[in-house]
């Protein structure tokens, strides 16, 4: 079996053209993505991580432009530098793209064959049979009737059905690489299961390295091995699950954990994170992008901004949490 | 039910609908005919008599014109014209007097239905296609020159094209005709000379035609595909790699769909004639007829071409409507008509 290619993030910046100028939604941000792992990405609303899914098939919609940085993948070289054809055949072929909202990512008029044949054809796939094949054999795996689906139309089937349809197609050409952004919101509860638990199995089956984008973090605690935090564009910890979940080292991600309600215990030790996540236009130009609602702000994050520092497998950026890491880096290397 | 089945129920459903809709307008313009004050069929009557005809000969002569008895109750009346209707007898043209209202209609719409058809089809490409590369072209300078020539040609009236066009092409710059349907040199029929000097003619009625609709659509156009580019489904298939030229395909057909409807009531609506068009080339067509029957007050000539519009409406709506369950699988599944 082919090995899963591996993902480079370097310093990536993306920014949107609005009446106030170019302004940043990811800022210089930088992520690994292990070969055959997947990694979460977590956020609110507005912290820059779809753009950052979308940067991945070199995709951000105008008025939004990638300004700088690279995205290496293993076998595809740099995706920001690839233009028209090239880019084309690399989306779909090499990065496979499970779209936010995917109830909505199917041509209304025509049928679930036509479109996985119109994806064939648009990547010069020789037998189209053994296309069908896969992919009435993916849609089996994911408890559809293949058959039935492919004859059906986007309005005959549920949100659900059209979410799995929309894993299968970007997972029919045999892309190992793949984005899934939003997989399971506005999925009932049950579905969500499902679909977390075929993700999950695909993944493995196929030897993929995984992108999932979620502002769900019990979600993304299901199926991901590396989680990566998002605020106001940029990455504020990244680091193995169990270690980022179980003792989140940045107070944001320690903010966003204790914001969970549990099923066992008080209802109201759920704490919400004071404040609100900053947006496009409200994100200050120095300094730590979180100040506004830390509480271990010091006078050093008024000013400067924290560079992102690596210790034992986990990244974080955060004046405050630099202390706090500091013993552990000395246990490790005493 | 089985598919089949319910097609055959819909198609059902819409005649059925359709032919109330044409007792309903033949009714309603008997009517009116009837009750016009003056009434001009008790007025023919009374003239006939005048100059000396029996009762009899002025009622069969009465009769023979309108297509219904000037005597007798309303309702007798009204039996009797809806009856000469289901044979197809729209009675007899005044102002030309001996000639069947029907043989009139026939001639004026075979010079109205392939100008304003070939117009019609013309301006509906043109304005679609055109639609299609304003809306991608938006934010440049084509795109601003497209919508701007929509916006200028849909709102100049369509007798100023006609007119300017003629001044242009038939007076300043003599090479078309000014007007006329045909060169009455040639013998009509299927030969080249004839075929073409109605061509020759056809040019500018067609072109004015094409220019005054054509505004329209390519408005309507670049706002559907407007729209459709911001739906989630195209930059889907955009991130699944698809060739340019099938997502172009994809969007082209779910931006044109409800456009649809409005070719199909223009195409119905070319019964009506275009009577600007009609008027400024000197074309004999329906639009003229109806306005000539309006002046010399030939009420069964009136109510014919108003029957003759009403029909081509109502058929083109439910021509419109079947055509949506072949090109909108979401209406096909529909199920209940």
């Amino acid at each position: 079996m082919e090995t899963a290619p591996g993902v480079r993030i370097r310093d990536l910046t993306v920014v949107y053209n609005t009446p106030m100028g170019e302004l940043p939604a990811v800022s210089g941000v930088d992520l690994t993505l292990t070969p055959g792992t997947i990694t979460g990405v977590v956020g609110e609303s507005g912290s820059g991580k779809s753009t950052l899914a979308l940067s991945l098939l070199n995709a951000v919609q105008p008025p939004g432009r990638i300004s700088g940085g690279s995205v290496e993948i293993d076998g595809l070289g740099d995706v920001v530098r690839l233009r028209g054809e090239e880019l084309r055949q690399a989306r779909g072929r090499k990065v496979g793209y499970v779209f936010q909202a995917a109830q909505n990512s199917l041509n209304p008029l025509k049928t679930i064959g036509k479109q996985l044949l119109d994806l064939g054809r648009s990547h010069d796939v020789a037998d189209p049979r053994a296309l069908v094949r896969d992919a009435k054999d993916l849609l089996a795996r994911m408890g559809l009737d293949g058959a039935r689906v492919l004859d059906s139309h986007q309005h005959e089937l549920s949100g659900g059905m059209r979410q799995r349809v929309g894993i299968m197609l970007a997972l029919v050409l045999n892309a190992k690489v793949v984005v899934l952004d939003e997989p399971t919101t506005a999925l009932d509860m049950i579905t969500q299961a499902t679909i977390l638990r075929i993700i999950r199995e695909v993944h493995e089956e196929r030897a993929l390295t995984t992108l999932v984008i979620t502002h769900d973090v019990g979600a993304v605690a299901e199926v991901a091995d590396a989680l990566a935090v998002m605020y106001g564009g940029r990455i504020v910890e990244h680091g193995p699950i169990a270690d980022v979940l179980g003792a989140p080292a940045h107070p944001y991600t320690q903010g966003l954990i204790r914001a969970i309600p549990r099923l066992s215990g008080d209802i109201s030790q759920a704490r919400a994170l004071p404040g609100r996540p900053p947006t496009l236009g409200t994100l200050p130009a120095a300094g730590c992008v979180f100040r506004e609602r830390c509480a271990l702000r010091m006078e050093i994050c008024e000013t400067v901004e924290p560079a992102p520092v690596t210790c034992g497998g986990r990244t974080v950026a955060c004046h405050a949490a630099g202390h706090s890491l500091a013993p552990v880096k000395r246990k490790e290397y005493v | 039910m089985t598919r089949g089945a319910a097609i055959t129920r819909r198609v059902a459903g819409h005649l059925a609908r359709g032919v109330v809709m044409i007792w309903v307008v033949a009714t309603v313009s008997f009517f009116i005919i009837r009750e016009i004050p003056g009434d001009p069929v008790q007025g023919m009557y009374e003239s006939l008599l005048q100059k000396g005809m029996s009762p009899q000969q002025a009622e069969r002569a009465t009769a023979v014109l309108y297509g219904f008895l000037p005597k007798g109750t309303l309702w007798d009346q009204y039996v009797g014209y809806m009856g000469s209707l289901l044979h197809g007898d729209l009675g007899q043209s005044l102002s030309t007097p001996g000639v069947q209202v029907t043989h009139l209609i026939g001639a004026a719409a075979s010079w109205t239905v392939l100008p304003v058809l070939a117009g019609t089809l013309l301006s509906f490409l043109l304005g679609v296609t055109m639609g299609v590369y304003a809306a991608i072209r938006r934010s440049g300078k084509l795109g601003d020159l497209l919508a701007l020539s929509g916006s200028l040609l849909h709102g100049i009236p369509v007798y100023v094209i006609g007119l300017l066009l003629t001044a242009i092409f038939a007076t300043l710059w003599p090479i078309l005709p000014s007007g006329g349907p045909v060169d009455v040199d040639y013998v009509p029929g299927l030969n080249p000379g004839y075929i073409g000097s109605l061509l020759y003619h056809a040019v500018l009625p067609v072109v004015t035609y094409t220019l005054a609709s054509y505004g329209g659509w390519i408005l309507a156009m670049k706002s559907n595909v407007v729209a459709v580019l911001g739906d989630d489904f195209i930059l889907a298939a955009e991130l699944r790699g698809l060739k340019r030229g099938i997502v172009f395909r994809y969007l082209a057909r779910n931006a044109i769909l409800p456009l649809f409807t409005i070719l199909a009531l223009s195409i119905g609506m070319l019964f009506g004639g275009s009577i600007f068009i009609e008027e400024i080339f000197n074309y004999p067509g329906l639009g003229l007829l109806l306005v000539n029957s309006i002046s010399s007050r030939d009420y069964a000539l009136m109510g014919g071409t108003f029957l003759i519009i009403t029909v081509g409406i109502v058929v083109a709506n439910i021509v419109a409507d079947l055509l949506y369950t072949v090109i909108d699988p979401r209406v096909r599944s529909g199920g209940t008509a």
